[in-house]
């Protein structure tokens, strides 16, 4: 039963100088469950997930995956080149700004395309094909394989970041405000297309996020933090319907109703 | 010429031999050894300012400055060429400043410093290849980050080379990188082989002569050892192909030789000759030897 867990980051702690990114935070994730962030800005987010996802240097604490083959890795322990082999083909992170996560001057296929040839793929017309398939889904017309993101609207950028992460099956994705930026209506197209992606393909999603929209409707779980602490973890409508830190409160209580 | 050996003492007394300082020349040549030891692999260097810009083969020089000995032959090529402007200057440099022997043939150089192609006669061991080099890095157009490209080849993550291929692919219907065509070096780095025509890449491959890169403006060398693997990068369904234009040279009517294309008259009549001068006055030769018999 031990073993059981995907994914888990205990007693992770960063510090910017003087200044705490995050302090003491421990969660853990199991595989197909979606996990929320939530919190104001400056909250320590970004910099948990960047943490947990090995992109940042953590000043304490322990990072654990259950890889495919059931080993357990930490990721403060493991080399370089293995932490970036499995942030290609276990993990997957989906920025903000598409633009930080898309090849701009790189054709739609082709952004798809490199994970798979970063993996060892190397025959044209099956990375065409597999691309063209990930276009379909994320609904993007296929005849605009050949066109450059740059020449896409956000919604759309930000549904070709989504296919490109999700091209070489992994098991875990980081979003880092995946709606962020976007108008209401893209935004719950985004959110219907994660959320049936993350069901029928069954990966573990870490989402952080202020919208509390955004995770009421895929997280199961949420963890809310502030000045870098978690303080208060829980299911997802437990949270939301009956907060018990009064930060947790405010939280909730200062969404605009319509 | 006449000029030239008239001020030859006073030439040699005013520069170094080969006109770089020595401790200089070692410099580079602590450089070349490493290069040497990891084939394709870039060696950074501290560049010197020549008397001559950035672009016209400034890292080439260097090497070959801390290659040459006074015994050398040398020969300087340009695009193939050894009468343009660019082989010219370089070749009365070092004539200038280390008072070696040059040629024009290709078996009888003991150092070919070349611009954009190899020589199209084979090279055999004892000779030294060295190529001027633009940009020495392959990814450096994929990802601008210096600390990026380095970590990539460090990781061997080349993904993102076989993206400008598969670009090339979905754009033209097959790989229209015609020159400066990526290539993997012993099996392990990806190396940029300086703006040679594709059709010169396989040529690389096992050749006995050893190949010295030297890139001025980029403060960077690399080296590919003689007889080392030097496969050029494709996808399975479209596997690399060295071409050249399908026509015969209207001088030596070689038709295995690469070819420059020539315009010949204002309405636009076009003319290919072989790009390597020297090949081309060799198999002429051989021609009108056998129209003699």
């Amino acid at each position: 039963m031990m073993q059981d867990f995907l994914f888990k980051a205990s007693n992770i702690s960063k510090y910017y100088g003087q200044n705490v990114g995050c302090k003491n935070v421990s969660l853990d994730i199991n595989s197909g469950e979606v996990l929320g962030i939530v919190g104001e800005s400056g909250s320590g987010k970004s910099t948990l997930l960047n943490c947990i996802y090995g992109n940042l240097k953590v000043d304490k604490g322990d990072i654990l995956l259950n890889d495919k083959s059931k080993t357990i890795l930490n990721f403060t322990k493991i080399d370089e080149p293995k932490l970036r082999l499995i942030q290609r083909s276990d993990l997957a992170f989906v920025h903000q700004n598409p633009r930080d996560g898309l090849r701009m001057n790189i054709s739609a296929g082709g952004n798809i395309g490199e994970r798979l040839m970063a993996i060892g793929h190397r025959n044209y017309g099956e990375i065409r094909e597999i691309a063209s398939s990930w276009l379909e889904k994320v609904e993007i017309d296929v005849s605009r394989i050949d066109d450059k993101p740059s020449t896409f609207s956000g919604g759309m950028q930000q549904r070709l970041q989504i296919a490109r992460n999700l091209v070489t099956k992994p098991r875990l994705i980081f979003m880092d405000e995946p709606t962020g930026g976007l108008d209401v209506s893209v935004q719950a197209k985004i959110l219907d297309l994660l959320r049936n992606l993350v069901r029928e393909l069954g990966i573990a999603a870490i989402i952080v996020t202020h919208d509390l929209a955004v995770v009421r409707l895929l997280a199961d779980r949420i963890i809310v933090m502030q000045n870098g602490n978690v303080i208060e973890a829980g299911l997802c409508d437990q949270v939301l319907d009956d907060p018990q830190h009064k930060y947790s409160q405010l939280l909730v209580s200062s969404v605009l109703q319509v | 010429m006449n000029d030239m050996s008239k001020d030859k003492n006073i030439d040699i007394q005013i520069y170094n031999f080969a006109y770089l300082d020595e401790n200089t020349k070692r410099m580079i040549r602590r450089a070349l050894l490493k290069a040497l030891c990891i084939p394709g692999y870039q060696v950074p260097f501290s560049s010197r300012e020549m008397p001559m810009p950035y672009g016209w083969g400034t890292g080439g020089i260097q090497v070959t400055s801390a290659c040459l000995i006074p015994k050398d032959v040398l020969k300087v090529i340009d695009q193939g060429a050894d009468d343009t402007t660019n082989a010219v200057s370089i070749r009365k440099f070092f004539q200038k400043t280390a008072n070696v022997a040059v040629t024009e043939k290709t078996s009888d150089a003991s150092l070919i410093q070349t611009r954009h192609r190899i020589p199209e006669t084979k090279l055999k061991e004892q000779q030294i290849l060295v190529y001027q080099v633009p940009i020495p890095e392959p990814l450096r157009f994929l990802e601008p980050r210096e600390t990026e490209t380095r970590k990539m080849h460090a990781l061997s993550e080349y993904g993102l080379m076989f993206v400008k291929l598969y670009e090339d692919i979905a754009k033209h219907g097959h790989i229209e990188t015609a020159y400066a065509y990526p290539v993997k070096t012993n099996g392990n780095y990806v190396t940029d082989p300086s703006p040679i025509p594709k059709f010169d890449n396989p040529k690389m491959n096992n050749n006995p002569a050893i190949q010295l890169f030297g890139a001025g403006r980029e403060q960077r060398i690399y080296a590919i050892p003689p007889y080392t693997n030097v496969k050029s990068l494709d996808f399975e369904d479209y596997p690399f192909e060295a071409m050249k234009a399908n026509f015969k040279c209207s001088i030596c009517g070689s038709s295995d030789s690469y070819l420059d294309e020539i315009i010949v008259s204002d309405d636009g009549k076009r003319s290919y000759i072989c790009s390597d001068t020297d090949y081309c006055k060799e198999q002429t030769q051989l021609n009108s030897k056998e129209e003699d018999q």
